[in-house]
């Protein structure tokens, strides 16, 4: 069933060569610009116009070319039409017809004249208006149907249209035969509330959404006065839309027009670029407005622009260079260098500086292990003169205890081990199946094979609660899709996704395998998950049955199997499965340098492609081959140069937030920032019930009353979304730590670090490099030290109050509440 | 927003007229010389700065259900079983009556305004206290008590907060005396959360959390101890460390080695015949604070105010432990406001996430009620001593001017000057925006 997926991943390998020969190609444009400026180059496109109905409009591209680069002089050019009452054109290069006839139309730009024939029919005697083409993107555009109007589910003030216009037959019913007939009125066009409404001449609460003598006024008009057809005969359906350029390379400030075509299936080709929608991923870099002009920003980097238009979605992907960059690359201790300087060489940022040893201990025990190190750690790792002392360092940190608790709690937050939802046994039960899983470094495929089939005991140990917070298959199907696919199809519960290709068939037909999983009650109050056989899930909308296939895939075969997920399990962990490595690789790459290649981490889709597509693919490729062994994988990323870079920044990649010039500073999760305040402090949490000294990682109790917690963001386990454990900071959490009697009460805990500092024979100097190697895991610097001198100085306090004050200052620092 | 200048007098006409009203009003040919569409511009788009005053919102939630009937909009013409044992008295505007119970508030009825139609269909505590707060019906079921997640909307103290900023060195949002359960950030994330003080004011030994002093540290400890942070973050960066991180170390900061800032949390510096004013309970102090807290700059203050949920023998507590504690905190609000001429710019809001029953139960209580609900707004560039709105003979319905939770919502963010149309993400990316519609309370904006 699934050797149908549209881009086999050959042998757990994208085609590489594919993408990278245009990255190379636009690593040679950066350069020729520089170097070699050639005659300039005017083209203007389409050579040829037709426009066949009176609200047409054709946009113009006027294009110079240099050499590879290009610039855009759509606006700048003068446009001269020899019979000007057949056209206009307007400031943005737009052709509007006025009345039936052809002419030419001289484009001038940059000394260069380029002739274009125009066409014009169906001014005077108008064809028919199609509903599905012409009329729902107009409603689309004007946010009519957006989610926050008229598509919403409930509709707004009892007129509903379906999300987006992925519903023709909804939005007819809507406007034509709903609203006692006031909507659509065709004995008087102009009353129909849909107009009116339209022109704000009656009351709208969304205000004014169209101009009287606008295009798509007219439009609307026309099509009512024709007696508002349901459809036209021989209207064929969109095949696809095309945007062009689809790659663009654009100077800092700069500004592009798109262009968008739309074809139906006869290969008729219409300008769809008014009532196209634009996005950019990142509109730091890049802005793109509605008509589908692009802003470069100041700051370098990338975007990827999405175009939608009547449920097509398209990509143009923006490149923004630093030019006059000087690049001096540094070496590659593995692949992830070479494709991550590759990218910021072509995009003229300068990598940062490599962490020094203090700072890589300090980042990878709290990386790993989600431990702090202690004092002697930190010495000991600064005195090792070992060349390889950092791989050794990582091996044993992946061999420590910590490894697996730090690991099973990311995963039972992930997995939803919410002691209410799922039972304390069911929540115990999990994350010891969880440990055992990061303990005994089981491949993730077999852990996820085992995670989608588990039955049996809630309270077992095994992931079988899992399904007891799953408890419908839709939310089976949707949660498990974004957790190990990287696909939210949640959207396509209620209509087609906006910006991807899944449909509600697609929804439902992935809920299908999850139908036959059951709650059954044992003897003694306890509950286990069943697997019975199972049946289709039904269309959301029609209610109709739709057969049960996963995304993208064919047709489900159970034939032989008890468990449909069984079948979907095999489809997922297969070889070539072209989300399910992808998902894990960037889920595990966020982790390690603060940021996905994609964000949202596990919202992969080709309109939300990664920063950089080759390291994308060669982490999945890489993960297949080490047969999903996630401590290989993570040395593999530790030991890249990548990883080791400081957070300091240059002026170059100061502003870079997507490629990896540099390290980001990350917020500590509540239960690792807790543990590293009570050992710097020497003062463990007392956490009611369990043993003293029992480290905050490693209680499975996700709802134990915490003050800390509760401020410092640890989440609820509702959802399967690393998004719902909360970093941002806040001014209760500066509170706490600065002024809390209960961070005070460690700091000055009688069997705490600083009393037992100064009660020891160490000097002054000597307490200060305890304090810091046991918080910053570094020694202090030359004016580090004189300044917490005067502290000691100072007389009023006793020698345990000032070392207390150290104490307080350096827990206070940022760099102590964060791993940077 | 549209305003009519005729002479040196100004009335603004706007969304609170009815369709039809204005159509009638087109008719007569004053509107000629305006374009209509100009005239109903999306109510949204139509709130700017410039027009709002409220600079500041104190929010008094009564949770549990007030009954609406034994409060501000009685019924002493229905049958006893409906109307209760309460007698309505006159108030300072003619015409206008409320509970015997609520006797403070009816001395100033002229410098705030009753909406008697707020209705909905949320009959729930917690489902309906989240779609108060939020716009938008709750994702779980009544009787959970949900931590806030992300999955959740924000509720509008975290919105205003996002919206308007801090003024001063307060948090811009502020709950009292514990978390409002419907009070989260929701999708926004914990940067929006408020800030709780979970101790009661009208306690002697009231402190908040994390402000006080901590024990055996004196004052040239605590000074000596900021001295070194500082120095030492200033070495960091000199250092050449990331100086990206958060603000909020520097804005708490602020709040703890400002002795201002801190004086606002210190309600013990109120002279006795203010704070006797707003009666020695928690809801009176709680207001009194909030009062101080807003002088400082802080933005939404969501005051929870416990003890609604009247199921049984409701009368007596009503009488002795409900009503005369709020209605004393909003009446002494309101007049310290008006005094210190803080209350064009402060909007005050007293409401409860449902109402109660028309009939009285077996058990002498009222049960839940959302069809019907009053709100009391006062300050902020509202219209007072009106009623806007009615309910029916039994108080079951509204029959006049209902008024959804959106409406309500919208009309607060106008108020304050927040575009409801402007939107956010959520965490799965979709677009949305502030409130889920809603158009303004008809005649509330003066």
């Amino acid at each position: 069933m699934w050797a149908v997926i549209t881009k086999p991943l050959s042998e757990c390998g994208l085609d590489m060569k594919v993408s990278f020969k245009i990255w190379s190609w636009l690593a040679s444009l950066g350069i020729v610009v520089v170097a070699f400026p050639l005659r300039a180059d005017v083209q203007v496109s389409p050579a040829r116009v037709v426009l066949t109905r009176a609200e047409d409009c054709q946009q113009l591209l006027v294009t110079e070319k240099s050499g590879e680069r290009e610039r855009d002089l759509t606006r700048d050019a003068r446009y001269i039409v020899r019979e000007p009452a057949i056209i206009r054109v307007d400031a943005d290069g737009l052709v509007h017809p006025l009345a039936d006839g052809a002419t030419m139309l001289s484009v001038i730009a940059d000394q260069n004249e380029t002739t274009v024939s125009v066409t014009v029919s169906g001014v005077a005697n108008p064809p028919l208006v199609s509903f599905e083409h012409e009329i729902v993107p107009i409603l689309t555009k004007a946010r009519c149907n957006s989610g926050g109007c008229h598509g919403k589910a409930e509709g707004q003030n009892g007129f509903k249209l379906s999300l987006l216009g992925f519903d023709g037959t909804f939005d007819y019913e809507a406007l034509v035969t709903q609203g006692k007939g006031r909507r659509i009125i065709l004995s008087a066009p102009p009353q129909s509330l849909l107009l009116q409404k339209a022109i704000a001449v009656v009351p709208h609460g969304g205000g004014k959404k169209l101009d009287p003598d606008s295009p798509q006024y007219l439009r609307l008009q026309r099509w009512i006065t024709q007696g508002a057809p349901r459809s036209v005969s021989g209207e064929l359906p969109l095949l696809s839309i095309d945007v062009e350029p689809a790659t663009i390379v654009m100077r800092r400030h700069e500004q592009r027009q798109l262009r968008v075509t739309a074809k139906d299936d006869s290969g008729v080709r219409s300008d769809a670029t008014v009532e196209t929608d634009f996005l950019s991923n990142a509109p730091h870099v890049v802005e793109a407005n509605s008509r589908g002009m692009l802003q470069a920003a100041d700051i370098p980097g990338e975007a990827a622009i999405l175009v939608r238009y009547l449920g097509h979605v398209a990509v143009c992907r923006v490149i923004v260079p630093r030019d006059g960059q000087r690049f001096s690359r540094p070496p590659e201790s593995n692949f992830i260098d070479t494709f991550v300087w590759d990218k910021l060489e072509r995009l003229g940022i300068e990598p940062g500086v490599p962490i020094d040893d203090a700072g890589f201990l300090r980042r990878v025990f709290f990386d790993v292990i989600g431990t702090l190190p202690t004092a002697a750690e930190a010495r000991r790792f600064l005195a090792d003169p070992a060349p390889d002392k950092r791989s050794r360092l990582v091996d044993d940190l992946l061999d420590r205890p910590e490894y697996a608790d730090y690991w099973a709690m990311k995963w039972a937050d992930l997995l939803r081990a919410d002691k209410i939802k799922v039972t304390p046994q069911g929540t115990v039960g999990l994350t010891r199946w969880l440990r055992k899983q990061f303990s005994e470094n089981q491949p993730y495929d077999e852990m996820v094979r085992e995670i989608l089939t588990a039955q049996g005991p809630v309270q077992s140990e095994s992931p079988v609660a899992f399904f007891k917070a799953l408890d419908q298959p839709e939310l089976a199907s949707r949660s498990i899709s974004q957790l190990l696919l990287g696909i939210r199809i949640e959207c396509a519960q209620c209509h087609h996704h906006p910006s991807d290709r899944w449909s509600q068939e697609d929804y439902a037909g992935m809920a299908g395998f999850f139908t036959g999983v059951g709650i059954k009650k044992l003897p003694g109050g306890t509950e286990a998950i069943v697997a019975r056989r199972g049946t289709y899930a039904k269309h959301p909308r029609t209610r109709e049955p739709v057969m049960t296939r996963a995304l993208g895939a064919k047709e489900a075969d159970f034939s032989g199997t008890a468990d449909r997920r069984q079948v979907l399990a095999a489809w997922m962990t297969a070889g070539e499965n072209p989300y399910f490595a992808r998902a894990i690789a960037n889920r595990l790459w966020a982790h390690y340098f603060g940021r996905g290649l994609v964000e949202p981490i596990d919202d992969l889709r080709t309109t939300n492609p990664p920063t950089n597509e080759p390291l994308m693919d060669a982490l999945a490729t890489h993960l297949c081959q080490v047969k999903f062994d996630l401590k290989a994988f993570t040395r593999t990323l530790l030991a890249s140069r990548v990883y080791q870079l400081s957070v300091v920044t240059n002026a170059s990649n100061q502003d870079d937030r997507q490629h990896f010039s540099h390290a980001f500073p990350k917020a500590l999760p509540a239960e690792v920032l807790l543990d590293a305040v009570s050992q710097a402090t020497g003062v463990p949490e007392k956490f009611n019930g369990w043993p003293l000294g029992t480290r905050s990682i490693a209680v499975w109790d996700n709802r134990m009353p915490s003050y800390f917690f509760r401020i410092f963001g640890r989440p609820v386990r509702a959802t399967v979304c690393e998004c719902e454990r909360s970093n941002e900071p806040s001014i209760s959490q500066a509170l706490h730590l600065l002024n809390s009697p209960e961070i005070n009460s460690k700091i000055a805990g009688r069997n705490g670090t600083a009393r037992r500092l100064a009660e020891s024979q160490l000097s002054n100097v000597e307490l200060t490099d305890e304090i810091f190697l046991g918080t910053l895991s570094r020694f202090p610097t030359p004016e580090e030290r004189a300044l917490l001198e005067e502290t000691f100085d100072s007389g009023g306090a006793t020698r345990r109050q000032a070392v207390e004050d150290v104490l307080w200052s350096v827990l206070n620092t940022k760099e102590f509440l964060y791993n940077h | 927003m549209v305003t009519i200048g005729i002479g040196e007098r100004s009335s603004r006409l706007c969304n609170g007229l009815s369709r039809r009203h204005v159509l009638r009003l087109g008719g007569t040919g004053l509107l000629s010389a305006l374009t209509l569409p100009k005239l109903f511009e999306s109510p949204a788009s139509a709130a700017s700065d410039s027009t709002a005053k409220a600079r500041a919102c104190i929010f008094l939630f009564l949770e549990g259900g007030p009954p609406h009937q034994d409060m501000w909009d009685p019924k002493p013409e229905a049958p006893a079983e409906i109307r209760g044992p309460f007698s309505p008295i006159a108030t300072s505007v003619p015409g206008t009556r409320f509970s015997e119970h609520c006797r403070e508030c009816a001395k100033i009825a002229h410098k705030f305004s009753v909406v008697r139609s707020h209705s909905h269909a949320d009959n729930g505590h917690m489902t309906g206290y989240y779609y108060v707060m939020t716009g938008r019906r709750a994702p779980f079921a009544d009787g959970e008590h949900p931590i806030p997640t992300n999955e959740h909307f924000p509720s509008l103290g975290s919105i205003v907060s996002r919206e308007m900023g801090a003024a001063g060195k307060l948090p811009p949002y502020i709950n009292m005396p514990h978390p409002m359960s419907a009070g989260g950030p929701g999708f926004y994330g914990a940067e929006f959360a408020p800030f709780v003080i979970e101790a009661d004011p009208s306690q002697p030994d009231f402190e908040v959390k994390d402000l006080g002093q901590i024990a055996g540290l004196t004052e040239s400890r605590s000074a000596l101890r900021r001295k070194m942070l500082s120095g030492l973050e200033r070495e960091r960066q000199r250092n050449g460390r990331a100086a990206t991180m958060s603000t909020y170390y520097g804005k708490a900061y602020e709040l703890i080695g400002s002795p201002e800032a801190r004086r606002a949390f210190r309600i013990q510096e109120e002279n006795s015949t203010v704070r006797e004013s707003y009666g020695m309970t928690q809801v009176g102090q709680c207001a009194l604070l909030a009062r101080r807290l807003v002088e400082s700059g802080c933005r939404f203050v969501g005051v929870d105010v416990p003890g609604w949920d009247v199921h049984f023998n409701c009368f007596p507590s009503l009488k002795e432990d409900l009503i005369p504690p709020a209605d004393r905190a909003f009446a002494a609000l309101v007049n310290d406001l008006d005094q210190r001429g803080l209350l064009e710019n402060t909007l005050v809001i007293m409401m409860g996430e449902m109402g109660r029953t028309p009939r009285i139960n077996a058990q002498a209580g009222r049960d839940h009620w959302s069809m019907a609900q009053s709100i009391l707004f006062a300050g902020g560039g509202i219209k007072p001593g009106q009623v806007i709105g009615e309910t029916d003979k039994q108080a079951a319905a509204p029959t006049r001017d209902p008024v959804s939770v959106n409406d309500f919502l919208h009309t607060v963010h106008t108020l304050l000057g927040i575009d409801s149309a402007k939107e956010y993400s959520d965490s799965l990316g979709r677009p949305v925006p502030l409130t889920d519609g809603g158009k303004l309370i008809p005649g509330l904006i003066a």
